[in-house]
């Protein structure tokens, strides 16, 4: 599907995901409206469901619940809504949480860690460094959908980016330099992100054209 | 003719309580057959030894079929050792309560006990095949699949046997957790486990009543009770309904299930006499209908 | 293969694959329903998914085991007929099975497929072992957790087929395959449906500073703030008898008997298995390779680190578990 495949350069890999969770992070950061937020977000969705149509399903075929992801070191954080056929990603304000079915809490770069497959997520749960409120059983699913599946996906938004995958080279480690490298990132992707999201979007549609 | 059977006991009673327990039930309860033997600590065995041909020899003069049952978890040396001896010397028909009993008894008949995992009519047809009378069903299969099993098994000419009253065995361990629970080690135990005639109770940390500890055992704080569900079992072609043996007055426990069966009580107030047998204890049945075992649904 | 066959698990492709990349030399999986004993939402593998693990571990010349070991239930025999039955159309090495029944129907209908013992049939004495390699013609038992090394060693003298015991993971402290404690507040158990305390039976709630986990209802623990927590099984919890408050059957721990080759090699274990299907691939990857450098280590009689896995462990605590008699 690629010209080169992506996955030939791991630590690549490794730099995207943090891009793209950076990215996400500094616009929590800013004071935008959540609307302005939802297409990248859209786009995750867009891309698990054509790159991983069998972790998408096994997501969508849940009985419906709505998890959310507590980052307490940033501002806002996530509502997943599972199940009932679909899966939407969206932010939210932590006074509107509201009462969601589950409800996983931990810092950043925990959370990250955990997306990536590069901890386990028991062992976090152990150590209390992750909290989980609430039904436990939607929480297991995506944990267990999200840890079966190799982190291609965020390969393939980098390809899909371009040159924006490569502008960053944090140094390699722990995922707290996803969060280490927010200062320096912050001017470099603040204003570009957005317009490149539509970009993205675009080469999207090309290629599930092919 | 559905039967009742008194199952072995299971707590550590002292001998002569143990002795007249049975000595009871062989004069005054409609028991039909009695399972005998240490089947949780093979620690305590060498205790009831002595009472034991006593026991049969009064069971058996009352008319009541005596079975010996072989302990539930054997791992040591000793523990097979006695295994190996009770099923060569006994006259007396075995019930199997661990695996490795069955090889001593391949063609010969015999019974499974409940602690032997047999939950479907394919392991019971096997069971069947190699000599098995008798099979006593696990704790938690529900109503539909003992009808299934049960089933069968007439076909095969085996007889099920389901348990209907009691705390019911949840787990065995080869830790003993009363020993651990009082800061003692396996070795060493003092047999604190005699301490508790219906088994230790264990509550939650909000207080609620939960389980019951047997020594190496774990068992429900709620008393099993399938009083209305017998005239469905019956049906379903169940022939024998295991009472566990408790403290309580258990020759009017084995009268009131027989007043039931025989028509001769309505299931429903018989529960409430059954609770009043039991001071008031909380009874369950969720297994039966497909819930969890904790919970009593009326039917 | 070193001083021991190492088994490791896998409850995904991805799992499957860090499991062969670490070291593995067999990988164990179940199938996506209620045959296999770690039946947990999302997890575990579909026909193809189980075709493609084959593949990989096959091309590096490791094995791939299926867990089937879960009780038939009543009436519907026909999803572990068709566990085993795939098992053997696709190629896997052995079916680990608990059941009689499927022991029966299993037993010489495939050929190359091995038949491994679950630790679920709590297989726990030569005679028992004897009756299903007689019955059945299993080729490995899979040992309960119950025995002491002594036991295994005295054990290994008298049965002739192989032996696998678990040598690092959770911990089960009742015998397995013989626990109701599941479904008696759940209904749901580890024979039947293959879970135990299933996930959507498990609550936490937050009481002031104070974590409480919930299981069917009843509380079965409270952390305080930052105390290590571990799985929130009935086993594992903190119940009060005779007026004290304490972990009355375990410990939140894990099995840690890689310190113990020794005493497991001379007791004539032929394979280590670690438990965890239900973890995630960075658990795999890094227990994995952990066992992989012991076993070599102690394979070219050089002293084996024990000490890097803490992190991964329940309750940050780790037990030698029943092989020590102290345990009991």
């Amino acid at each position: 599907m690629m010209d080169d495949d992506p996955r030939a350069e791991p630590e690549r890999d490794d730099r995207i995901l943090e891009t793209m969770a950076a990215r996400l992070a500094l616009l929590l950061a800013r004071p935008l409206p959540p609307a302005l937020l939802q297409p990248p977000l859209d786009l995750v969705m867009t891309i698990l469901k054509r790159r991983h149509p069998g972790a998408f399903e096994r997501l969508t075929e849940l009985p419906e619940a709505e998890i959310v992801v507590d980052p307490i070191d940033m501002p806002m954080a996530f509502r997943l809504r599972l199940g009932g056929g679909e899966m939407r990603l969206s932010v939210c304000r932590r006074d509107d949480i509201g009462e969601p079915a589950a409800l996983v809490r931990g810092d950043f770069a925990v959370l990250l860690d955990l997306m990536e497959g590069r901890t386990d997520g028991d062992a976090l749960f152990f150590s209390r460094e992750l909290t989980v409120i609430g039904d436990t059983s939607p929480v297991v699913a995506l944990r267990n959908a999200v840890d079966g599946e190799d982190i291609d996906m965020l390969a393939d938004i980098a390809a899909m980016l371009g040159p924006f995958g490569r502008l960053v080279r944090p140094a390699r480690g722990a995922a707290s330099r996803a969060r280490s490298s927010l200062v320096g990132l912050h001017d470099l992707l603040l204003g570009p992100a957005l317009r490149r999201v539509e970009g993205v979007e675009r080469r999207l549609t090309r290629l599930e054209g092919r | 003719m559905s039967k009742l059977s008194y199952g072995p006991v299971l707590f550590n009673w002292s001998p002569e309580t143990w002795r007249d327990a049975h000595f009871r039930i062989a004069d005054e309860a409609p028991i039909d057959s009695v399972q005998l033997g240490e089947i949780v600590c093979s620690k305590r065995a060498p205790f009831l030894a002595p009472h034991l041909p006593a026991v049969i020899e009064r069971l058996q003069a009352a008319g009541k079929e005596v079975i010996l049952a072989s302990p539930a978890l054997v791992t040591t040396e000793r523990e097979r050792q006695a295994v190996r001896e009770l099923i060569e010397s006994a006259d007396l028909p075995i019930e199997a309560n661990d695996i490795g009993a069955l090889p001593h008894l391949a063609g010969r008949p015999h019974m499974v006990g409940p602690l032997v995992n047999v939950y479907n009519e394919q392991a019971l047809a096997w069971m069947a095949k190699r000599g098995a009378t008798r099979v006593t069903l696990p704790a938690e299969i529900a109503g539909p699949a003992i009808a299934t099993i049960a089933a069968a098994a007439q076909a095969l000419s085996v007889e099920v046997e389901v348990q209907v009253f009691g705390r019911l065995p949840l787990a065995i361990s080869a830790r003993c957790y009363h020993a651990r629970a009082l800061g003692l080690h396996k070795d060493g135990c003092q047999f604190v486990c005699g301490q508790d005639a219906d088994g230790m109770e264990v509550t939650t940390l909000d207080g609620e009543a939960f389980l019951a500890v047997n020594g190496t055992q774990t068992l429900s704080q709620s008393y099993h009770a399938l009083l209305p569900e017998l005239g469905a079992l019956t049906g379903a072609g169940v022939t024998r309904f295991r009472l566990w043996p408790h403290a309580c007055d258990m020759v009017a426990v084995a009268r009131l299930f027989r007043d039931v069966l025989d028509g001769h009580a309505e299931p429903g107030p018989a529960l409430e006499t059954l609770r009043g047998l039991l001071g008031g204890a909380e009874l369950a049945n969720g297994y039966y209908h497909g819930k969890q075992g904790v919970a009593f649904a009326a039917e | 293969m070193g001083a021991f066959e190492l088994i490791c698990p896998a409850g995904t492709l991805a799992s499957l694959k860090a499991a062969v990349d670490a070291g593995a030399d067999s990988v164990y999986c179940g199938f996506r329903d209620e045959t296999n004993a770690r039946n947990f939402p999302g997890l575990n593998f579909s026909r193809a998914e189980m075709r493609q693990g084959v593949e990989y571990a096959h091309a590096r010349g490791k094995k791939v085991f299926l867990a089937a070991n879960t009780y038939a239930a009543a009436g519907r025999f026909a999803p572990w007929k068709a566990a085993v039955d795939d098992a053997a159309a696709i190629g896997l090495d052995a079916v680990i099975l608990a059941d009689i029944g499927v022991l029966d129907y299993a037993a010489g209908r495939h050929d190359g497929l091995g038949l491994h013992l679950s630790v679920q049939a709590s297989a726990s004495n030569p005679d028992a072992i004897r009756f299903y390699q007689e019955a059945f013609g299993i080729r490995r038992v899979v040992l309960p957790r119950v025995l002491t090394t002594a036991d295994i060693a005295r054990l290994n003298q008298e049965v002739s087929i192989e032996t696998e015991v678990f040598v690092f993971g959770g911990m089960c402290p009742m015998a397995e395959g013989r626990c109701a404690l599941s479904s008696y507040v759940t209904g749901l158990s580890p024979n039947s449906q293959g879970v135990c305390s299933p996930a959507e039976h498990v609550r936490y709630e937050e009481r002031g500073t104070q974590m409480v986990s919930r299981l069917g209802g009843y509380t079965i623990n409270v952390f305080e703030k930052d105390e290590p927590a571990g799985y929130p099984t009935l086993c594992k919890g903190r119940f009060v008898a005779r007026g004290k408050t304490s972990y009355l059957f375990e410990e939140p721990t894990s099995l840690n008997a890689i310190g113990m080759l020794p005493e497991l090699k001379a007791a004539g274990v032929v394979a280590l298995k670690i438990e965890g299907r239900q973890r995630g691939r960075a658990y795999i990857q890094q227990v994995v390779s952990a066992h992989r450098a012991a076993i070599d280590a102690f394979g070219a009689g050089r002293a084996v680190a024990s000490d890097r896995l803490g992190a991964v462990t329940e309750g940050g605590r780790e037990t030698t578990g029943a092989y020590t008699k102290a345990w009991r």
